[in-house]
């Protein structure tokens, strides 16, 4: 896994514009986040999975608000902090034992990508069209955001606003499925 | 959805991060607040009669009022982004307190022992306790809608610090209005209004800054 200042010189590149760096700034954050959240949902591999998701979404939608005079893992970790008390919250408003009832089994000593509960082409449909369309002509069918713009009719930063809007969205469908 | 999927997804067509711009954008509400507050004022409760008299201790009172919104305001900028440290900057809420403390108390010693109450209490109910939070409405909207852009991770503390920060933008607005003159009222009342919104910050703001 990748240290502060490695971890640090990804994302500022992801913010100055670099895909690739961008992209390799998510993953080592999601080794982290994993190890992170399933260190502390012991046993319930899904949820920690979930978590990752969600906060790299917030992690993605949120990287203007990382300031580069602060040190980035805890930047890092008080998001994945924030999201895990949401996420708590909301497991204990859905039943009162909380964490109580759960089953404290050995962490998982697997930290692999996997697969969340939620799925993410369906939650899309909650979201406006502006915003589901763009989201699914950038991000999934991997069209850039010049042709997104001239197949739909509308100007590049809109497109561009819609998909951070649309994603902000998305996050908090991403926790709010977790809560039903 | 694999996350190694979502994480393409999200890379993908990143392209450069917006500069958030949050200086001008804070000035800009912190303003915005203001003059809002200001007009509540001169439409609601309507201007000191004795205004041109009075320009000094309008003055000074307004000037008390913005700087307590300085000290909380270095505290409300490391709460709207994650992980940012605070120390000194709730040393200096603490010590602003204690200074006005202080300063409440050199003061009515310095009045005749009859005249104390009078001094303290500005000869009525201390209404600024109930205004300046209703003053500061406008501008803590403003800047729940601006904190709710970045990433707040301590929601009570951001709560406070932005109803804090809209008390003293509330207070100055006030200033224009109230006409107690008195230090010890001034550092005593105001200081509370102040910390009454603060409070209802941490109650009421809090809960719409949830992300």
């Amino acid at each position: 896994m990748a240290d502060e200042a490695a971890l640090r010189a990804l994302l500022l590149k992801g913010l100055a514009g670099e895909e690739a760096a961008h992209r390799a700034f998510l993953t080592e954050a999601a080794a982290l986040l994993r190890a992170y959240f399933r260190n502390r949902l012991r046993g319930r591999a899904e949820d920690a999975e979930d978590l990752v998701q969600e906060t790299l979404v917030a992690l993605h939608t949120r990287r203007d608000s990382y300031d580069p005079n602060y040190p980035l893992t805890a930047w890092l970790y008080a998001i994945a902090r924030y999201r895990l008390i949401d996420f708590l919250r909301r497991a204990k408003h859905r039943d009162h034992a909380g964490l109580d009832g759960h089953d404290f089994g050995e962490p998982d000593p697997e930290y692999d990508a996997a697969d969340a509960k939620h799925d993410i082409k369906v939650l899309l449909d909650k979201l406006p069209e502006k915003q589901r369309t763009a989201i699914r002509m950038v991000k999934l069918e991997e069209r850039s955001v010049r042709e997104t713009a001239d197949a739909t009719g509308l100007s590049e930063s809109d497109i561009k606003i819609s998909i951070h809007r649309g994603l902000k969205t998305l996050m908090r469908l991403m926790a709010g499925e977790q809560a039903t | 959805m694999n996350t190694n999927d979502l994480i393409d997804a999200l890379a993908r067509g990143a392209g450069p991060a917006e500069r958030p711009h949050w200086r001008r954008k804070l000035a800009i509400t912190l303003a915005t607040g203001l003059v809002v507050a200001v007009a509540l004022v001169a439409i609601w409760l309507g201007v000191r009669p004795d205004i041109g008299a009075a320009r000094m201790p309008i003055m000074w009172k307004a000037i008390f009022s913005a700087a307590a919104a300085a000290v909380v305001l270095p505290l409300t900028v490391q709460l709207m982004r994650p992980g940012r440290p605070l120390g000194w900057r709730i040393g200096a809420v603490v010590l602003f307190v204690a200074l006005c403390a202080l300063a409440t108390w050199i003061a009515l010693m310095g009045e005749m022992p009859e005249r104390r109450w009078e001094a303290w209490m500005g000869g009525s109910m201390p209404w600024c306790v109930v205004l300046i939070p209703l003053l500061a409405a406008p501008a803590a909207v403003l800047l729940t809608l601006l904190m709710r852009a970045f990433a707040p991770t301590r929601l009570t503390l951001a709560g406070a610090a932005i109803g804090a920060l809209s008390g003293g933008v509330g207070a100055m607005a006030y200033a224009m209005y109230c006409p107690v003159d008195s230090v010890a009222f001034v550092t005593t009342w105001y200081a509370l209004g102040i910390a009454v919104s603060a409070a209802l910050g941490a109650v009421v703001v809090s809960r719409f800054l949830r992300w």
